[in-house]
């Protein structure tokens, strides 16, 4: 009896003694969360409450941030509007070329793995760079794009320069981005059993019945994942934003983000506690779109070995 | 030493000891990383004052380390470090208030942003003590419209150090081609009359507007300018109160719309996209005036000392604003840089000293390398831009410095405001709103003003 007793004492001991290597192990990472994104968050969260300018402490005031973000910041529903149409549009819009440039970098065509390369490369260009390359590709009387339309008879618009044509040029804009987007894309397409297409074939189905029935449903997973990754960063977009809009979003407006709302707010204004509000927002937000998507995923996405969640 | 020895030497510092040395070692290296960088001065040591810019370039910070150098010939005990040239990729104003609130800001400062902003969160020192003793910094050497612009409260927190004088720019061989009297004295001094001849040289070709006389006013900074034109003002500093929606601002912005459906087809999208109607380069565009396709147009001084304006092939001249019909005299406007102390400044004496310094002597060699033009009224009339001397000779520059600096006399107070980046966005977003005719001028200025002044009141209250 004491034998075992001390057997247990020996193995509780050295259960402890794992369990606290293991935390000395993890604790760099656990004081890195709690101190770069635990404390941030919880600080946002709570000046959100205050009246606070960096320079005076905060002063604790409740819900009138709140209040006035959706009651007397013009710019709010503005910015909200402009986010939600860029989303709206860019992330299918990215989601199609992106599958549709793996579709071509998965084929067996000679010299793929420069293109490979060439499709990737723009991930590497800083956004400031590639923004001021598309602002002059964009300009009006002497860009490129709007050679191109005149070249092949299309009326020509004022990109940049009109509110109307502003978004859609940063949706465009967003396009130079999606080679990332491809190359996951490209993993998951040679994930794909070929056996599998290959029987498809067999069965008489076409390179469309393929593509419908094996590949699309086996890239779900994959395509869930673009869709979050894609969601959350055009609610963050920023950089293209900010560069062709400055703070106030010209023309009219019409590219003023909801982060150059946020950023404008602190660091023009000085408003941080105004700012942290419409930052816990925007969290808030992309949490609850975020969930949307993942409670959704059983009704679209396929995993191998879980039957209940193919349709 | 024997693997044996290492290992037992190894074993005698024990898991605890390690994390106890580890925990002292983290905090004495938290406590030097925390503790001041620079020293206060011995007896007989120089006093080493700092000093940052929010930007400007190589050449500008250059320049100010020479006129630093100049400084320290005549104050043997100050010294002033190099100018910390802007805070990188971080935003100036950021890096300026998290020092400010650290404890550890620079002595001294240029400021893009409002001093009266600044003075209404805490984040500067009143300079009032210290001016009436200096050499050119007391409040009397200052134009009062422009020295508002560091007021607040009753106190002043900055140095309007320059402040480039707005008039009217236009181009003498377009009059001429046209008939058209072309002199300073001949110039329209009212807004119909301005509007009457802009409509000689407006010219569309289809969509595309070709030439443009003058168009109606559409910068947002210049609209404190139109509005004291017209006999009014957006911002009642005395008071405390915005007034961005009263009758003659609202009746100006009614004025403008009505010019830009006469004149200019009532688009202002393809007003824009044909042509660059400001003063400066937007995007890789040129300023439609310098291409000869703009025969007026409101701007700042500072560009009498660009090569494309003072060597152009063409003869340009200054005429003074004309007035609106609710106004009774022409004012001007102004764009300063100014120089403030943060709060927290270790070295307030000796930062005040090389400020002065700055206002009235330092100030002559910036505006020799950047046509910046100097405020303080102690500085010489006789300065000459070299670019202008160059390009249009002695006689021509010696005219239009003296018309600047009469400009800069007659300002109107503009950039006083504790909330002024806020109202310019708010008055951009009104603007905008009704050039384009998303709005009328009543509805966009009223939600401007209700804007701005909600977020006065805040930062009032919370200073109180």
């Amino acid at each position: 009896m004491a034998a075992t007793r001390a057997q247990q004492a020996r193995r509780g001991g050295t259960r402890r003694r794992t369990a606290r290597a293991g935390l000395l192990f993890v604790l760099p990472w656990l004081l890195s969360l709690l101190l770069f994104t635990a404390y941030p968050v919880l600080t946002t969260l709570y000046l959100s409450f205050t009246d606070y300018n960096i320079v005076q402490p905060p002063r604790w005031i409740g819900l009138q941030n709140y209040r006035t973000m959706f009651t007397a910041d013009p710019a709010f529903w503005t910015s909200v509007g402009n986010s939600a149409y860029y989303a709206l549009l860019a992330v299918p819009l990215g989601l199609a070329g992106a599958l549709g440039l793996a579709l071509l970098l998965n084929t067996r065509a000679p010299g793929m793995g420069v293109y490979r390369t060439l499709i990737a490369l723009p991930v590497l260009v800083p956004p400031v760079a590639s923004t001021i390359v598309f602002i002059a590709m964009f300009d009006p009387d002497n860009g490129l794009i709007n050679a191109l339309l005149q070249q092949v008879g299309l009326p020509t618009v004022g990109w940049l320069t009109d509110p109307t044509w502003a978004k859609p040029a940063l949706i465009l804009l967003s396009l130079w981005g999606l080679g990332a987007s491809a190359l996951i894309f490209l993993a998951g397409l040679q994930e794909i059993p070929q056996a599998l297409l290959d029987a498809a074939a067999i069965d008489g189905a076409g390179p469309w019945q393929r593509f419908r029935h094996v590949t699309l449903p086996l890239l779900t997973p994959v395509i869930l994942f673009n869709l979050v990754m894609g969601v959350i960063s055009s609610f963050h977009i920023f950089t293209q934003a900010l560069v062709v809009g400055g703070t106030t979003g010209k023309p009219l407006e019409s590219t003023l983000m909801f982060m150059v709302h946020i950023y404008r707010t602190a660091f023009r204004y000085f408003a941080m506690g105004h700012a942290a509000a419409l930052a816990v927002v925007l969290f808030l937000a992309v949490l609850v779109v975020t969930l949307v998507i993942f409670q959704s995923a059983p009704l679209w996405v396929y995993y191998e070995g879980n039957r209940g969640s193919h349709r | 030493m024997s693997l044996t020895n290492q290992g037992v030497y190894w074993r005698a510092i024990d898991r605890r000891t390690f994390l106890r040395w580890l925990g002292w070692g983290g905090e004495t290296a938290c406590l030097a990383a925390c503790g001041t960088a620079s020293t206060p001065a011995g007896k007989g040591q120089k006093v080493i004052v700092t000093f940052w810019t929010p930007g400007g370039g190589g050449d500008f910070c250059t320049a100010l380390d020479a006129i630093a150098r100049d400084f320290e010939s005549h104050h043997p005990s100050i010294a002033v470090a190099a100018t910390q040239c802007g805070t990188g990729e971080q935003e100036f104003n950021e890096v300026l208030l998290a020092r400010i609130a650290a404890g550890n800001p620079p002595d001294a400062t240029v400021l893009w942003t409002s001093p009266a902003a600044l003075a209404a969160r805490g984040a500067l020192l009143p300079l009032d003590a210290l001016m009436p003793q200096a050499r050119y910094a007391p409040a009397e050497n200052w134009p009062p419209a422009v020295l508002a612009s560091c007021r607040f409260a009753g106190q002043t927190y900055g140095l309007p150090v320059t402040a480039g004088s707005c008039g009217m720019w236009y181009n003498r061989e377009m009059f001429e081609h046209k008939g058209i009297p072309a002199s300073r004295a001949d110039f329209p001094k009212s807004w119909d009359e301005l509007r009457r001849l802009s409509k000689e040289f407006t010219f569309w070709k289809g969509d595309t507007l070709q030439v443009a006389g003058f168009m109606p006013w559409h910068a947002v900074e210049d609209l404190p300018i139109w509005s004291a034109l017209n006999g009014a003002q957006l911002y009642d500093a005395a008071h405390r109160q915005y007034t961005i929606d009263a009758e003659p601002n609202v009746a100006m912005m009614e004025y403008a719309v009505d010019w830009l459906n006469q004149e200019y087809k009532g688009d202002f999208a393809k007003v824009t996209r044909s042509g660059n109607w400001e003063g400066y380069e937007i995007e890789g565009r040129q300023p439609a005036f310098i291409a000869q396709r703009q025969a007026m147009f409101v701007t700042y001084s500072w560009n009498m000392g660009l090569n494309s304006f003072a060597q152009s092939p063409y003869t340009w001249d200054m005429a003074r604003l004309p007035v609106g019909p609710g106004g009774t005299k022409t004012v001007a406007g102004y764009w300063p840089n100014w120089l403030a102390i943060p709060r927290g400044a270790r070295h307030v004496e000796q930062a005040f000293a090389w400020l002065d310094y700055m206002s009235g002597v330092g100030v002559q060699a910036w505006f020799r390398n950047f046509p910046d033009l100097p405020a303080n009224l102690q500085v010489r009339r006789d300065l000459l831009p070299t670019a202008l001397v160059d390009g249009k000779g002695q006689t021509f520059a010696q005219d239009i410095m003296h018309f600047f600096r009469d400009q800069l006399d007659s300002a109107t107070p503009m950039w006083d405001s504790p909330v002024q980046d806020f109202a310019t966005d708010q008055l951009r977003r009104a603007l905008e709103q009704i050039m384009y005719k998303v709005a009328t001028p009543r509805s966009a200025l009223a939600e401007a003003q209700k804007a701005c002044q909600g977020a006065l009141d805040k930062v009032l209250q919370a200073g109180s």
